[in-house]
Order: structure tokens, then C-alpha cells, then sequence
């Protein structure tokens, strides 16, 4: 299209006041009439409006215009409303341009609304410099397999599996464990609800795994991924189980392996054998042999000789996957050796072991630990939470987690509660920083542990409480020393037969699956979404999704939203069997491509762009070429192209300068007129 | 009604990452907080895709102060963060040469909930740009180039 042909219409809106009390609307729409270029300009009370809307459809069809700028609010609320008008009027989409005038101007000039109107008038001149030089564009549509891959078989993975299935999406589930149910198989009860926690898993689980479009694999890792949004080529490895589903003998088995490690279920509280069950009813219900642990002497074989085989080997499973949804879980917070006196006193527990331990202490009558009786306890907070740089000693990265682990207060306070149900002589002491119940019914936690006689005693961040040996003629075998800031800084000793550390939480180490799917991990190495409340559960890599608390701190509540959400997130993409990407990524102009190859050393995503033999006048020659579906968009290849052969689409370097060159501009029609 | 000249003035170009300082620019908005109205956000996907030339030729264009709102390490885009980092540091000696106040140009990491940052970036460059004036009085003034 030649320059000449250019038609734009700019529209300013009032926003009902919001722009229009501070903005002098109409002076703006004056500094635009009878620009270059330029062939209708309105203002309107609300532009997004269904009469607002009208007003721009009817000039494309109309008045020939075939370039749209409205200046409004901000353009994550109504740019695609905007998009959507262009494209009913049968424009294509892409010739609209969405200008900023109410968050980034009335809104916070509104002191000094001559300033705005010119502010105004500026940002519009450059939306409409920019829209001089949009081009169409089509979104990018690809074949997509209704398939969706989802790692990880805690509750997060579960659930969006569950809910996936429910909207038509095949799933296939991989759990790195031989056992189905993660963390929350580990738990009771759940607050607030004081359901039963097991109970309310399993009967999820037994939903899934029987669910006709769900595949589970236990013992199952990602070991590679290649493509893009709805054509994912993954290969899932499954280490054998080594334990036949008909296998009747597991307790004798059990009892002649030599082999005792520490049970992870129970946090190393106890141990098992290299052949085990995660616990009596777990899922699936079949023994499995832990390799790490195992040393194939066969002891366990000669209890039974079939239906255990110690020389399986892994199966490897080749899959196409629309999307893949990540849902890692976490890991407690695990205290180093001497912090907080853990790994150095006995009587020093986490919250994890104390939930444990509770399970496995029989009856309501006296709580010991280590044989001896307990009648003190001391919680201490933030254990591996809100930590501070430069006072705290960094982990084995350089890192402190200087986060907030956002369940550990309510946990703490839950059991302060079951401690006081079950064992109401013992003294409860609860040393924090501050008590954060945010979520609905846990404050009742919070009420409930005061009325039940709980000492609440507040430290700060960089005056933790120090946990030391007592004197030997002390009852208690340990002192909590705090510094107490609700009795204005009183230096106080508690006593502890046990000291329960609330441990936060830290992501699943899970660099193998953050490489081959090249999404991002956060300073605090959760890994990445999009944007936290546009974009909540979506990576930079269309197509890969977060679930749980993978991607952040998250009780079973909130982890169930954030699962529920991903998988309307895959129904969303996978549901038509075809899926719509932006067309926002690189594009390389061969005119001008020397084959050098810079972009492709920079591109941190895999098959995004490749120097690939075209054809040049006969000769065949190197150059850039884009895969627009494994393109992100970045830019970062715009940068170091010595030739500025490419571009980013709807976002060139030409529409900056030209945006650049609009607001330095000297325009009379902006100068004061005295 | 006349409008204010702003020819005079000075203004800030603000690039801003769609996942970071444009939305917290729309934060501060929906706060109704203030700040100077010479600032020109622009939204970017990543500031990764800017050479050393195109922020020359801003400040030779009369934009008088830049300020690079990117993500940093919350960044969705892997690697850009770092290279946004190498191209504004290959940018500062450039300017030198060319006599433009190297103070002029600052590379931030905004988050979409960072509005007290944001407005204390835009009035620390205000600050900056009251100490030493508009880049035209620079780029007209003659200066040593550097070897």
C-alpha cells in the first residue's frame, strides 16, 4: 500500500470523566484534525462502548479507513475489544494501534491538566506515527494434538488432569515417584476444613486413574522435548517398577531386604526397606523398588521367585502434545545442620516431621519424643522464609529465601490446635515474626490457638530466637532464647522438650525440565509465569503451563485454583484442535539477511531461528530463517543483527523511531497560544 | 483553551516491558499517584530488541533522558535480561564520544507492582535532568571525541 493510500482514524475517548476531566478531549482531537494521513478523528464519551465501537466500524466501512488509533485506557483492558471492532468491520486486526491516555495520563496528571492534554496530544501522535506503518498480520495457526502432557502426580498435576480429561483433553500424567499423591498423601487433615486429607486424595486419584482419556505413569521422567503449541514431541522415560502388580508377598519381601534408608514419607523420621510402599494404601498399590537404594542382592527374590525382576530395564514413550503443564510441587524448606539447634539436638524438629509424628503417636494421652515426655514446645516461624541478604547466611547458590512461604503461619497455628486437642497439658509457645492467616477461615486458626492458651512471643527478621542446651538441672533438655518485641524487647528464655521449626517452601529442583522446555525460573527460583495477574498460569513459551506450587508458596486450596486454571488453559488452547498464536515474533528480511548467523547465537530458544540454505539469484546461500511457532518474540536477534534484516512484527525498530520522532517533534499546533 | 508548550521542556522516553514496567506504569495509574507528565511510556515485549543505535538516536532526535523499565530477572523471555544489560553498556561509552551525559540513560528493573520505584525513577531523573539540562545543550556544544 503506497503512503497516499494510508487512511487512519484516531479516536480519543472520554472514559465517561476519566480521561475527559483532566484532558482536554476536544483539543487533542484539534491537534489531530488534518494530519497527514489523518481522515476522521472523534472523540466519544466511551469508546468501548457498543455505540463507541459502531462509530469506528462504520468509518471503515464508510470512510474507507484502514488504520485505527483510539486513545484510551490502558491497553490491557480494551485492546482487544478494540481489535475485535476493527475485525467485524473486516480490517484486519493488526491496523489498530491502542494509545494509553487514562492510567498514564489523567490519571496521574491531574494536577496539571494543560500538561495532559499536551501529553495527550503527543501519545497520540505517536500512536498514529506507529499506525502510518503497521502492516497486516496474521495470527499464526497451527494443528494442535488435544493432548495435553501434565508433570508431576501431586495434587496440582492430579487435579488439572482431572479437569482437562473432564473438558475432552486426552492427558497423559508423569510421576517422577513410583507413588501417585505427592506432598498432601503426607498430610491428615486439611484446614480450614478439617477434612481428611488422604481421603480427599485418593478419591481424586481413583477419578483419574480410571478416567478414559488419563494415561498415568509412575517411575516416569520428561528426557526430551522438541516443538512447539499443539505439535510438542516428548519422550517420557519410565524406570521399571521391578514389582509385578500381582505380587502377594511384599511383607516378607520387605522383611529379607537387607537395605534400610531413611523413609522420605515420614521426613527421616523412620525407615524402610530398597523394596517398599509408600504407605499401607498408597497409589498405585503396588511395591516398588527403590534403585537408588537397592543393591540387587536378591534377598527379596528368594521370598517369591516371580513377580519381582531386578534387571528391567526403562521404557522409553515417544508422544505428541498439544501443551505440557508443569506441576512440580515443592520441597520443605530442609534446615542446614546448627540453624535453630536442627541436626544438632534431637528434640529440634521440622513442621513436616511434626505432622509426622503426630500421625504416628498412638492415642491422647502423653506426647514423647525420643521416650522422654513433652510438656514444652516451642514453633518457631519463618524457618527458611522471609530471610534477609547480608543477614542471613545464603544456601550453597548465594541465595537466601527472602520470600514468604504463605502456609506456614496457618500450618503452625493447625497444630498448635491438634497439640492442644490432643495433648492439653503441654505448653505451646509460638515464636514469630508475624502471623499471616490471609486466607478465608484461617484466622479462626489463629482465634482458636489464642483461646486455647497459646503464648504468642514476635522476634524480628534480624533477631531470630537462638536454641541452645539448657543447664543439665533444667526439666527441659533445651532454651529458646528470644528477644520478645510484645513485651517491648524483653529478653526471654523459653523452655523445650521440643523445638518445631515451620519450615517454608522451595521449589522441586527441576533445572532438566526448565532447560528442555525453556521456560524461566524467578530469583527465587519458583519458576516463571507470564505475569502474575494477566497471564497467571502461562510461560513465555506458548503452549507450557505452570500449575501448583511449582510457580510459588501455595496451600492445597489455592493449588487446586491454579490446577483448575491450567487446565482451562489447555481446554482453551487445545479444545478446537487448532491454535492462535500472536504474530508478534522475529521476521527476517532476506533482502538484507548475509547468512552471518549472530541472531541464531543469541536465540536462547531452541529451533526459533536457523541459518537453512535458500535460493539467491540460482546460487543457494545461507540465511536466517524464523519458526514462527517457536519464536517468543524477544527481540533479542533484532539487536545484534548487523544489517537490521530483522524485525520483531507489530513491534519494528522503523515504529519506535517513528513513535521517537512523534513525541521530540516541535508541532505548532502543541505550542501555547497566548 | 491554550495548551501548555512543552517544546521547551525536557522529556523522558520511558521503554517499558509489557511484563513489567508497563503494567507497573498502569499501577500507579490506577493509584491516581502522580508524577512529571514528561515522560513518554512506550510498551516493549522485551528491550533486548534495541541496538546501541536506536538509543543514539533517540537522545539525538531530543529526547533528553532514558529510562529502561525491563524486567530483570523476572524476565519471561530467557537471556534477555542479560543482553538488555550488554547493549545499555556498550550504549554508555558511545555516548561519551559523543558528549552526551551518560547519567542521561538508566537501565531499571520495574515490576508490575513496583509504583513507588517507578515514580522515584522518573524523579530521580527529573532531578538529574534539572542538574544538567536538555541533551540539546550537549549535542550542540563541541566535544573531544575519544580515541
Amino acid at each position: 500500500m503506497s503512503e497516499k493510500d494510508i487512511r487512519i482514524g484516531a479516536y480519543v475517548c472520554y472514559c465517561g470523566g476519566n480521561i475527559s476531566d483532566v484532558v482536554d478531549c476536544e483539543q487533542v482531537a484539534e491537534t489531530l484534525r488534518g494530519l497527514p494521513n489523518v481522515v476522521v478523528v472523534r472523540t466519544d464519551l466511551s469508546m468501548c462502548s457498543d455505540a463507541g465501537q459502531s462509530l469506528i466500524e462504520e468509518d471503515i466501512k464508510e470512510k474507507g479507513v484502514n488504520r485505527v488509533v483510539v486513545g484510551a485506557c490502558a491497553p490491557s483492558l480494551h485492546e482487544v475489544t478494540f481489535r475485535k471492532a476493527v475485525a467485524r468491520a473486516g480490517l484486519n486486526p493488526y491496523l489498530y494501534h491502542h494509545v494509553c491516555l487514562r492510567e498514564q495520563d489523567s490519571w496521574v496528571h491531574q494536577s496539571n491538566p494543560d500538561e495532559a492534554t499536551a501529553k495527550a496530544g503527543r501519545l497520540m501522535l505517536a500512536g498514529i506515527a506507529k499506525a502510518r506503518m503497521l502492516e497486516q498480520l496474521d495470527t499464526i495457526r497451527l494443528e494442535a494434538e488435544q493432548h495435553a502432557l501434565v508433570i508431576g502426580g501431586g495434587i496440582a498435576g492430579l487435579r488439572t488432569a482431572w479437569d482437562a480429561a473432564q473438558r475432552g483433553i486426552r492427558v497423559t500424567l508423569i510421576e517422577k515417584s513410583p507413588f501417585l499423591g505427592g506432598h498432601m498423601a503426607q498430610l491428615e487433615t486439611i484446614f480450614p476444613t478439617g477434612e481428611n486429607a488422604r481421603q480427599a486424595l485418593h478419591e481424586l486419584i481413583e477419578k483419574v486413574v480410571s478416567h478414559f482419556l488419563v494415561t498415568v505413569y509412575t517411575n516416569a521422567e520428561l528426557t526430551s522435548a522438541r516443538g512447539y503449541m499443539g505439535d510438542f514431541r516428548v519422550t517420557i522415560t519410565a524406570q521399571p517398577r521391578g514389582v509385578a502388580e500381582d505380587f502377594a508377598h511384599f511383607d516378607e519381601a520387605a522383611a529379607a531386604c537387607p537395605v534400610e534408608v531413611p523413609d522420605d514419607f515420614n521426613y527421616g523420621l523412620t525407615t524402610r526397606k530398597a523394596i517398599y510402599l509408600r504407605y499401607p494404601d498408597a497409589i498405585p498399590n503396588t511395591p516398588a523398588i527403590d534403585w537408588k537404594a537397592c543393591t540387587r542382592c536378591g534377598e527379596c527374590k528368594k521370598v517369591n521367585g516371580t513377580g519381582i525382576d531386578l534387571d528391567g530395564k526403562p521404557q522409553t514413550i515417544d508422544l505428541t502434545v498439544g501443551a505440557v503443564v508443569v506441576a512440580t510441587g515443592f520441597q520443605p524448606y530442609q534446615p542446614r545442620e546448627g540453624e535453630f539447634g536442627y541436626g544438632q539436638f534431637p528434640e529440634v524438629v521440622t513442621l513436616p516431621q511434626m505432622i509426622r509424628l503426630m500421625t504416628m503417636q498412638e492415642g491422647n494421652g502423653k506426647l514423647t519424643w525420643n521416650g522422654h515426655p513433652v510438656n514444652n514446645i516451642a514453633l518457631i516461624h519463618c524457618v527458611g522464609s522471609r530471610e534477609i541478604p547480608g543477614v542471613h547466611e545464603p544456601q550453597e547458590d548465594g541465595r537466601v529465601n527472602d520470600y514468604c512461604s504463605r502456609i506456614c503461619c496457618t500450618a503452625t497455628l493447625q497444630m498448635t490446635n491438634e497439640l492442644h486437642e490432643r495433648f492439653p497439658y503441654i505448653n505451646l509457645f509460638d515464636l514469630h515474626e508475624d502471623i499471616r492467616t490471609y486466607s478465608r477461615g484461617h484466622e479462626d486458626i489463629y482465634t482458636e490457638a489464642s483461646k486455647n492458651g497459646v503464648r504468642f512471643l514476635r522476634f524480628h527478621g534480624d533477631e531470630r530466637p537462638e536454641v541452645t542446651a539448657a543447664p543439665p538441672d533444667d526439666t527441659s533438655p533445651l532454651l529458646v532464647r528470644v528477644k520478645d518485641y510484645l513485651t517491648w524487647g524483653k529478653e526471654l528464655e523459653v523452655p523445650a522438650d521440643l523445638v518445631v521449626l515451620a519450615t517454608g517452601m522451595m521449589p522441586n529442583p527441576v533445572s532438566d525440565i526448565v532447560k528442555l522446555l525453556k521456560i524461566t525460573e524467578g530469583n527465587d527460583r519458583f519458576l516463571l509465569e507470564v505475569h502474575p495477574k494477566l497471564q497467571p498460569v502461562e510461560t513465555a513459551v506458548p503452549g507450557v503451563i505452570l500449575a501448583g506450587t511449582a510457580q510459588g508458596p501455595m496451600n492445597i486450596q489455592e493449588t487446586c485454583s491454579a490446577a483448575s486454571a491450567a487446565a482451562a488453559k489447555v481446554g482453551v488452547l487445545l479444545g478446537q484442535g487448532q491454535v492462535s498464536l500472536e504474530p508478534f515474533v522475529a521476521r527476517v528480511n532476506h533482502d538484507l539477511c548475509d547468512g552471518s548467523g549472530q541472531c541464531v547465537a543469541v536465540c536462547a530458544y531452541e529451533d526459533a531461528i536457523a541459518l537453512e540454505p535458500v535460493l539467491v539469484d540460482g546460487k543457494t546461500v545461507q540465511k536466517a530463517v524464523v519458526s514462527p511457532a517457536n519464536c517468543v518474540g524477544c527481540g533479542v536477534c533484532v539487536s545484534v543483527c548487523p544489517n537490521h534484516a530483522i524485525d520483531v512484527q507489530g513491534w519494528t525498530l522503523e515504529q519506535y523511531e517513528a513513535m521517537v520522532d512523534a513525541i521530540t517533534a516541535d508541532l505548532p499546533k502543541l505550542e501555547v497560544v497566548e | 483553551m491554550t495548551m501548555a508548550s512543552t517544546s521547551e521542556d525536557t522529556r523522558i522516553l520511558i521503554l517499558a516491558t509489557l511484563s513489567g514496567g508497563y503494567a507497573g506504569a498502569n499501577a500507579v495509574g490506577q493509584m491516581h499517584a502522580s508524577y512529571a507528565p514528561n515522560t513518554y511510556i512506550l510498551p516493549v515485549m522485551s528491550p533486548a530488541m534495541f541496538s546501541e543505535d536506536f538509543y543514539l538516536r533517540a537522545f539525538e532526535r531530543g529526547i533528553d533522558a532514558i529510562l529502561v523499565m525491563y524486567s530483570g530477572t523476572d524476565s519471561p523471555y530467557k537471556g534477555d535480561a542479560e543482553h538488555t544489560a550488554q547493549m545499555i553498556n556498550r550504549v554508555y561509552p558511545l555516548m561519551t564520544e559523543r558528549g552526551i551525559n551518560t547519567r542521561r540513560l538508566r537501565l531499571v528493573a520495574i515490576c508490575t507492582v513496583c509504583t513507588a520505584a517507578f515514580q522515584k525513577e522518573i524523579r530521580q531523573m527529573n532531578d538529574t535532568l534539572a542538574e544538567i539540562g536538555p541533551v540539546r545543550a550537549e549535542l550542540a556544544a563541541p566535544h573531544e571525541q575519544s580515541a
